[in-house]
């Protein structure tokens, strides 16, 4: 195949029998309870230098329990899989977590800009489709996948993409490299302790961050039982054998909104965005990460059951979310 | 039933003309909130009321029921309201692949003379210098694989510019065929740019063309608020004031807040002539 063009940035390694030799060797091929905290979870399966990829967003049925908890225990150097994301990317850097991202949309911030000028954090350019596909093409154990977008802007030399003669058509195609982050954490409506769960609604891309990535944390809204999934198959979006760690984690999306279950928190949304645009996410962390040891803590002192009860009452659509 | 208004912001202005473009029998993919949303919405209560959008999270043709709380254009209950179907980005990414998205409506920063977007970084990328945006997110797909892409600006010489600072989305890159040089689909590309002062077209060398203008402004007021001349059609259409029905709808089930269209400057119809309001 002739390659017409190359981006000359840096990215993960591609090696799609080394992920297979994983899978066989490390992913939990029988089902067994995963059932585990929110710090047990983060302990045993992130760590420092990982490649981190979130499904959806901070705002947006998000993990946001998990980036809290990662920032608690102070992970570092991770390389971030920055698509769709409003403030998770700007939180992880500033909380000294993260210094290389790959960028689809991020919202940036004085903070994030700042440290790119002063080589303290690295950025790759792609864009939101380009890197769900790439986590696709690692989702089905491929090197790559080719797209008919990108080629000709800015971005791609400072991506791994290339530009390729197609062998079939002799027309150039864009090629993405596949993407198997060391790690991923994905917020779902409902799981089993095994770890076989329930995405009701749209999303970006929880599927294949499940399947491309070699440490899996699904926290869940609701644990239910493997017979309330085994009742209706066809809803499972992701298997128990790509999961490693299951997290109960009510509002774990907060100040998100889980559609169907609860709707946003708009003062915390635009709390959280208005740290990240002031470049100042000191007190920001200090009240919603470190003041508190857990998930359940944060629940019951900072957000409130009165918040809770709120944001379930703002929410009233359930068609198509309930099983 | 339709009564020209005698007072509109220019913001509502331009939403009103996209919304006009919009069609029942066209597949569209809009950027998530601002005035590409707010025009399909109006549309659909307009004269579309079957209307078909994508958004990136993959919601095909959804009902929405608006107003969203601040940022929840897409993901929510709400603006994913009694879709036809509900997917994935890949999946919307798919379907641009395919050749359904008939048209993609979006906003930009920064747009250039052969319709190039720039999302990415004002001033220059190399070490960090220039002022950094959040990057292409979903618009790298909707400029390169929607057949006919309508791009939203404002009417500023540094918003309007020969060259964007970084190309994050295609347009028409550096003219005829360098699209398909660089593998996207041929027969696709911008098609309209859209001012609150004026509408755009391209010809077959994909040189920009001023093709109308507000009644509130002059050609000469559009060209002194660009960077570059375009070419300019032979006749200058002036494009219809918003009506009081699309008001009404815009601004009590539409833009509730004023989140969309509370900015940009006032025009008022006085001694017949329609004008910026003293302010």
């Amino acid at each position: 195949m002739r390659v017409i063009e190359e981006g000359k940035a840096e990215f993960l390694k591609v090696d799609p029998d080394g992920y297979r030799g994983y899978v066989r060797e490390n992913k939990p091929h029988q089902m067994v309870s995963k059932l585990m905290s929110h710090k047990d979870a983060v302990e045993r399966f992130i760590r420092d230098g990982d490649y981190l990829a979130y499904d959806c967003n901070y705002f947006q049925r998000g993990p946001s329990s998990l980036i809290r908890e990662i920032i608690r225990q102070n992970r570092k150097n991770l390389w971030l899989c920055g698509k769709f994301t409003y403030v998770a990317c700007a939180l992880l850097v500033e909380a000294g977590c993260a210094d290389r991202i790959d960028i689809g949309f991020i919202g940036f911030g004085p903070w994030i800009s700042r440290a790119v000028r002063e080589g303290k954090c690295k950025i790759y350019e792609y864009s939101n489709a380009l890197i769900t596909l790439r986590l696709k093409a690692g989702a089905m154990g491929l090197p790559f996948l080719p797209a008919r977008s990108f080629g000709g802007t800015d971005g791609f030399e400072r991506s791994g993409c290339k530009l390729v003669e197609d062998p079939y058509t002799r027309q150039p195609v864009l090629l993405v490299p596949a993407l198997n982050p060391d790690a991923a954490i994905i917020h779902v409506h409902q799981a089993d302790e095994f770890g076989n769960s329930r995405v009701f609604g749209t999303g970006i891309t929880h599927q294949e961050c499940a399947l491309s990535s070699k440490r899996v944390i699904v926290s869940a809204e609701e644990i239910v039982s493997t017979d309330e999934l085994r009742r209706d198959p066809a809803r499972t979006s992701i298997p128990h054998f790509a999961v490693d760690a299951v997290v109960h984690a009510p509002f774990g999306a907060f100040p998100g909104t889980v559609q169907g279950y609860y709707a946003s928190d708009p003062q915390g949304v635009v709390e959280a965005m208005g740290a990240m645009y002031r470049g100042d996410f000191r007190d920001y962390l200090k009240k919603h990460v470190y003041a508190v040891a857990s998930h359940e803590e944060y629940l019951d002192k900072v957000v409130g059951a009165a918040k809770m009860i709120e944001m379930r009452r703002r929410e009233p659509i359930r068609e198509g979310y309930v099983s | 039933m339709s009564t020209p208004a005698e007072q509109f912001s220019e913001r509502e202005f331009v939403i009103c003309q996209i919304a006009r473009l919009v069609e029942d029998r066209y597949i569209y993919w809009v950027g998530g909130g601002g005035e590409p949303l707010s025009s399909a919405l109006l549309a659909k209560r307009m004269t579309a009321p079957n209307l078909q959008y994508l958004t990136e999270d993959g919601v095909v043709g959804p009902e929405a029921l608006v107003p969203f709380d601040p940022l929840m254009t897409m993901i929510s209950s709400r603006a994913n309201y009694r879709a036809l179907q509900w997917g994935t980005m890949n999946y919307a990414a798919d379907l641009a692949h395919l050749g359904y998205v008939d048209y993609g409506i979006l906003n930009t920063l920064q747009v250039d003379r052969f319709g190039n977007v720039n999302s990415t970084v004002v001033g220059k990328y190399a070490g960090g210098e220039g002022r950094r945006f959040g990057g292409p997110g979903g618009a790298d797909s909707i400029a390169a694989l929607a057949w006919r892409t309508i791009l939203i600006t404002d009417q500023q010489k540094r918003k309007f510019v020969d060259r964007v600072d970084f190309i994050s989305s295609p347009g028409f890159l550096d003219g005829p065929g360098a699209r398909e040089r660089h593998g996207l689909p041929p027969n696709t590309g911008p098609w309209r740019v859209y001012t609150p002062w004026a509408r755009f077209g391209y010809d077959k060398n994909c040189q920009l063309m001023l093709q109308a203008i507000a009644p509130f402004v002059t050609v000469e007021q559009v060209l002194e608020e660009m960077s570059f001349k375009p070419d300019i059609a032979d006749t200058i259409e002036i494009m219809e004031v918003p009506t009081d029905e699309e008001l009404l709808v815009l601004r009590t089930e539409i833009d509730v807040g004023g989140q969309v269209t509370d900015r940009g400057r006032w025009v008022e119809l006085k001694d017949g002539k329609y004008r910026f309001a003293q302010q």
